[in-house]
């Protein structure tokens, strides 16, 4: 360029024959680089370690498919939830102000925020809940029990009645498992549900409601048919008939509930972005010579992208439901120990061994309840029209 | 058809031949058109490098429908636009970007043209990506001294749009289409949704980008007040053509067309000798999916053009013709004429009022007299009138339409020159020109 | 506007029809269980696994070509030929018949209740905004769309049932409709269900109730002296009926048939749910189709309603497309 160094650049003066091609932002470029390392553990994982070895020998890991799945919408999250919120610190204050306005909310953020990171890392190390017949029945600890009600007991027995201890503080179930290490890694079960899904989810629903959107005719018309059409069928009794047509394993679960539920928030995402459409700016993008994806990923999908984030905090809570229903149900996963199925487990021992039911659900009951103020603060928090007040 | 004086011998930036631009009203769910609405119906002009082409009109006369045509933003249903000569309307995808460098846009409404999740610098810096800018820190400091050189601040560019003023945010638009370095760019309505102090400050900063950038502008506007300031030749538009064309001054000062002359009597003036001579035009807009026929203009012009054999007032006669456009459109209500009797205190009730009384009811409500100078039309009017109030409406259509026929009905009036020097699409030219011709014929006189 | 009436069942046909194809598809794709097991034993038995599966196809009527199984299927399922079902031993319409009875004896109290003190509650909460009635509201709410109801019935018969002893722990069939002894049974079961359905009647009067609350016609009204009941009734429950009785009838119906298999599980109760759950532990395919095209018929035509009502009622919808 021809400017000494020191004065700033002039518009004039750029010389635009020797430009030309594409311009990629550098966040796009990091999560690309971090998909290929993906791609290739992901690659080394399916064709060079057999089935039965564990993927990281020295963590005796195998890693699965649902855990696959995690680790790219945890990814998926970083790059465009994280990122975005580091980056536009003001708006992120901003929101974060109206926010707190929401104890509850607040509190729930606090505990749901505990529950990732015990359900993701802490299930790293600690041992997996394990079949032990001795140990079974055993009471939560400052509670009691008769005696006779486990096989032998790991506590003191006062008064004929089997004392509960720390090593098992909220007990075991019939099997001898231990129910703090069966609510934690349910609270991993829970998470991968929740946020795997809803991230399928979510990715197909803005992709089909903003391209609809600005696209309009025969585009819109058939994939808003098509959202029609996959609406009709309830989504509890299409998961039953899938779920009883291709077994219940966590992976299929999630794929199901990912591939088939988003329908509704693409009408949400279409209708939003048909307003955004109608203004000028996307006109001026255009003006500009940007092509449609550019227009629909850099203007359209950050306008919407309150709607859907509201939408989303508020699908969790029922897809984590949802598979707690088909747990307990019978449907769900059986290598898998999800709240649900320990709920169902001790409905046999209700009269004897009430902690087997009862306190998993305290957790299930507690981590959709959060999640439901979370989505109601945020509706709040997002809403655009409270935006443009500083 | 030859464009008026050119500037210089030079080509013109941007030549616009015949630009047609549709949109079809569709029904059902096969969508079958049922109509169309003709929002632009073949203009034409040219802009000359270094000048600024007003193009001016009343809302909905199909004005930002033609920029955006122009500019393929919305894709022509026919015409030609010509971009230093090569064809844009021609354009693959390619070339089509290639010229969103040259010609860009300046949007009306300041607060929906920006995206309102971006920091304005990032808007603005938008074209320098879109076209292969990947340096963020490059585009960042053109940006900076862009924003600068608008009247702004360096520091503004990770501000949000809301955080700024209509004027500001103008300024930030003017920025955006400089950006690229265009040499064409077109200004819809860049002022009207400003306060008139800032206005003029938006003005200035676009007289002077274009003296230092030798830029070409289209500078479209509803307001001549504003045209007159900055505009080196205009081109007025009626429902989607082009009724008169010419150098700003001659236009100002010696309209040709009824419609121009309509819009500057609009105009405040100082000159108290020139106030009150506002010009009322009858009746709405047509809709631009049923323009009238002939002369499009023919249903509010106050000079139309009277029927051969009649001798009116003219203003009598405008009135005459108010009642037959109502008539065509089938919306004269005998109810409302009634009540107005009534009202009137002719009668009673409505139901009691008599021929005569709803007859001139009928005239009263277009301000005809009771009588006409001319004593045959007065006898055609009457008959018509007869007919109306016995409910056959069709009857006294049709005889008004036989008897008072014009020829700004009739025939549409192409852009012709003027005795003035500048081209105008109205009859009265024509008139003049054949009266001349004739005379000039005839032995006596 | 008959038009749209017209064209909207039609589309609830259009519906129904996709959703039984779709079933059928599914069903043509994976693998048949009873097939596998007959090949299993026959190759065990040292006979022809090949053999065996081809008797069984031809017995089954699956060896007929892809167009006569459908049309086939498509016309049992509109002349109620629901076939057999092998675990019970009797037609799967029969099987449904015994069921639904139980079903309807806790769903249609369930349905009453929510339904009346959901809008009362609502619409209470709405005139009385910002009190401590209107915060409890929200919080019964909260409550009540958040818990699982599964778990919910469970400690409700931990407490009620095991602990106090007031109402039986098993559900008993037998026991005649109209008596105590149903009523007391049917009582944790009516429970868990309004609860569940009333937190969401609750907050979508409350919600669209408030819309009118705040409404201009409402404090002309006040300011002509009408009394607070009078406002409640005329002023602001009819025009919120319209949109209310759009989410009475579907939602409502959706959460029912939804939260009857968990409800019925946990209680015990040989409703429809259960049956359906059964005939999915148990593989029996014929009963598993008909005990999910019932929800789901109910589901498609309560939407229907739902649509119908919400357009007929309010002036202001135009029947446009879309």
């Amino acid at each position: 360029m021809a400017t000494e160094s020191g004065d700033p650049e002039r518009f004039e003066d750029v010389d635009w024959d020797e430009l030309g091609g594409l311009a990629v932002p550098r966040r796009t470029l990091a999560f690309v680089a971090s998909l290929v390392a993906y791609a290739l553990l992901l690659g080394y994982d399916y064709l060079l370690v057999a089935e039965d070895q564990p993927t990281i020998p020295v963590a005796g890991w195998n890693v699965t498919a649902v855990d696959w799945l995690f680790l790219l919408t945890l990814l998926a999250i970083v790059f465009y939830g994280v990122v975005p919120l580091v980056v536009n610190r003001r708006l992120t204050v901003h929101y974060w102000h109206q926010f707190r306005k929401n104890r509850a909310a607040v509190v729930s953020l606090v505990y749901l925020l505990v529950i990732f990171v015990v359900g993701t890392v802490g299930t790293a190390f600690i041992e997996p809940p394990q079949l032990d017949t001795l140990a079974a029945y055993q009471p939560p600890v400052y509670s009691s029990v008769p005696a006779d009600v486990p096989v032998s007991c790991a506590g003191e027995v006062v008064d004929g009645r089997c004392q509960g201890t720390w090593a098992h503080p909220f007990g075991t179930t019939g099997q001898g498992k231990d129910i703090l290490k069966m609510v934690v890694f349910g609270m991993e079960v829970s998470m991968q549900v929740g946020l795997i899904a809803t991230f399928i989810t979510i990715v197909l629903a803005t992709a089909v409601g903003t391209t609809a959107a600005y696209l309009g005719g025969y585009v819109d018309e058939v994939l808003m048919r098509y959202v029609d059409i996959q609406l009709t069928f309830p989504t509890f009794f299409l998961y039953l008939l899938l779920v009883y047509l291709f077994g219940g394993s966590l992976f299929l679960l999630i794929l199901i509930f990912g591939l088939t539920g988003w329908g509704a928030i693409a009408r949400l995402v279409r209708s939003e972005a048909l307003q955004r459409s109608e203004e000028e700016f996307v006109r001026a993008a255009k003006g500009a010579g940007a092509s449609t994806p550019y227009v629909i990923w850099r203007h359209l999908v950050p306008n919407v992208s309150n709607t859907v984030i509201t939408a989303a905090t508020l699908l969790i809570p029922s897809l984590i439901l949802a598979e707690a229903a088909l747990s307990f149900l019978g449907l769900g996963d059986p290598t898998v120990p999800s709240w649900g199925r320990v709920i169902a487990d001790g409905r046999g021992d209700l009269s004897s061994a009430w902690w087997i039911s009862t306190i998993p659900g305290f957790f299930l009951f507690f981590t959709i309840l959060a999640f439901n103020f979370l989505g109601d603060a945020l509706r709040d928090a997002l809403d655009p029209r409270q935006e443009g007040g500083e | 058809m030859s464009d008026d004086g050119a500037v210089g011998e030079e080509r013109p930036v941007l030549s616009v031949r015949n630009l047609v631009k549709h949109f079809p009203i569709t029904e059902g769910v096969l969508r079958r058109e049922v109509g169309r609405v003709r929002a632009v119906d073949g203009i034409s002009f040219d802009v000359y490098p270094g000048e600024t082409l007003g193009l001016v009109g009343e809302s909905g006369c199909g004005k930002s429908t033609a920029a955006l045509s122009l500019l393929r933003l919305e894709e022509p249903t026919d015409g030609e636009v010509s971009y230093r000569g090569e064809s844009v309307t021609d354009y693959d995808s390619g070339e089509l970007k290639a010229f969103r460098r040259e010609a860009q846009m300046i949007f009306q409404d300041p607060t929906s043209s920006f995206d309102p999740r971006m920091p304005v610098g990032q808007s603005v810096a938008e074209p320098l990506l879109v076209h292969g800018m990947a340096d963020r820190r490059r585009r960042r400091g053109i940006v900076e001294n862009l924003l600068e050189r608008v009247g702004l601040s360096a520091s503004d560019y990770d501000r949000y749009p809301h955080e700024f003023s209509g004027g500001q945010k103008q300024r930030i638009a003017i920025a955006r289409a400089l950006v690229v370095n265009p040499d064409l760019v077109v200004a819809d309505e860049p002022v009207s949704a400003l306060d008139v102090s800032v206005q003029a400050e938006i003005l200035g900063l676009l007289e002077d980008v274009q003296d230092e950038f030798g830029l070409s502008i289209l500078f479209i506007s509803h307001d001549m007040a504003v045209v007159r300031e900055v505009c080196d030749r205009v081109a007025v538009m009626y429902l989607g053509e082009i009724v008169e064309t010419g150098p700003t001054v001659d236009i100002f000062e010696e309209p040709q067309h009824p419609y121009t002359r309509a819009l500057l009597a609009s105009v405040p003036s100082i000159d108290p000798r020139r106030r009150g001579e506002g010009v009322e035009l009858s009746g709405d807009v047509p809709s631009p999916s049923n323009p009238p026929a002939g002369c499009r203009f023919h249903t509010r012009c106050p000079e139309i053009i009277q029927p051969e054999g009649y001798d009116f007032d003219q203003q009598n006669w405008r009135a005459v013709m108010d009642l037959r456009v109502r008539l065509e459109q089938g919306t004269l209500d005998l109810d409302a004429a009634r009540e107005f009797a009534v009202a009137e205190g002719e009668a009673t009730d409505p139901e009691a009022v008599t021929r005569e009384e709803l007859a001139r009811a009928v005239r009263d409500e277009f301000s005809i007299p009771p009588e006409l100078t001319d004593h045959r039309a007065e006898r055609v009017l009457q008959d018509a009138l007869s007919s109306l109030v016995d409910g056959e409406a069709d009857a006294a259509r049709d005889l008004l339409a036989d008897e008072f026929e014009t020829i700004c009905e009739r025939e549409h009036p192409d852009l012709r020159d003027t005795e003035a020097g500048h081209p105008a699409a109205c009859h009265l030219h024509r008139e003049a020109v054949e009266a001349d011709a004739v005379r000039s014929q005839t032995p006596e006189d | 506007m008959y038009w749209y009436v017209a064209r909207r069942l039609a589309w609830a046909f259009v519906a129904t029809f996709i959703i039984l194809t779709i079933t059928f598809l599914l069903l043509e794709v994976t693998p048949d269980a009873q097939a596998a097991q007959l090949q299993f034993q026959a190759a065990q038995g040292g006979g022809s696994a090949e053999a065996a599966r081809e008797a069984y196809e031809t017995r089954r009527g699956l060896d007929a070509p892809l167009w006569e199984r459908y049309s086939n299927y498509m016309i049992n399922v509109f002349t109620l030929e629901w076939g057999w079902s092998d675990t019970r031993s009797q037609p799967v319409v029969e099987a449904i018949l015994d069921a639904y009875p139980y079903s309807l004896m806790y769903g249609i109290p369930a349905v009453l209740i929510s339904t009346v003190v959901g809008i009362a509650i609502g619409l209470y909460s709405a005139t009385h905004q910002y009190t401590l009635a209107d915060y409890a509201g929200t919080f019964v709410a909260f409550f009540g769309i958040s818990i699982p109801n599964f778990w919910f019935g469970i400690i409700l018969l931990l407490v009620f049932a095991v602990e106090l002893g007031w109402v039986p722990v098993l559900f008993d069939p037998n026991v005649p409709v109209f008596s105590v002894a149903n009523a007391k049974q049917l009582v944790l079961p009516v429970f868990v269900l309004t609860t569940a359905a009333i937190a969401s009647e609750m907050r979508y009067a409350r919600a669209e109730a408030l819309e009118y609350v705040n409404a201009e016609f409402v404090k002309t009204a006040k300011a002509k002296g009408a009394d607070g009941r009078r406002i409640l009734t005329r002023h602001i429950l009819r025009p919120a009926l319209v949109p209310l009785s759009t989410i009475l009838v579907g939602d409502l119906l959706g959460l029912i048939l939804t939260t009857s298999y968990l409800v019925e599980v946990v209680f015990g109760i040989p409703g429809l749910g259960r049956l359906s759950l059964d005939a999915i532990l148990n593989q029996d395919t014929a009963l598993v189709l008909g005990t999910t095209f019932i929800p789901v018929l109910i589901a498609v035509i309560g939407n229907l309603l739902q649509d119908l009502a919400y357009t007929i009622l309010d002036p202001r919808i135009d029947y446009g497309d879309r």
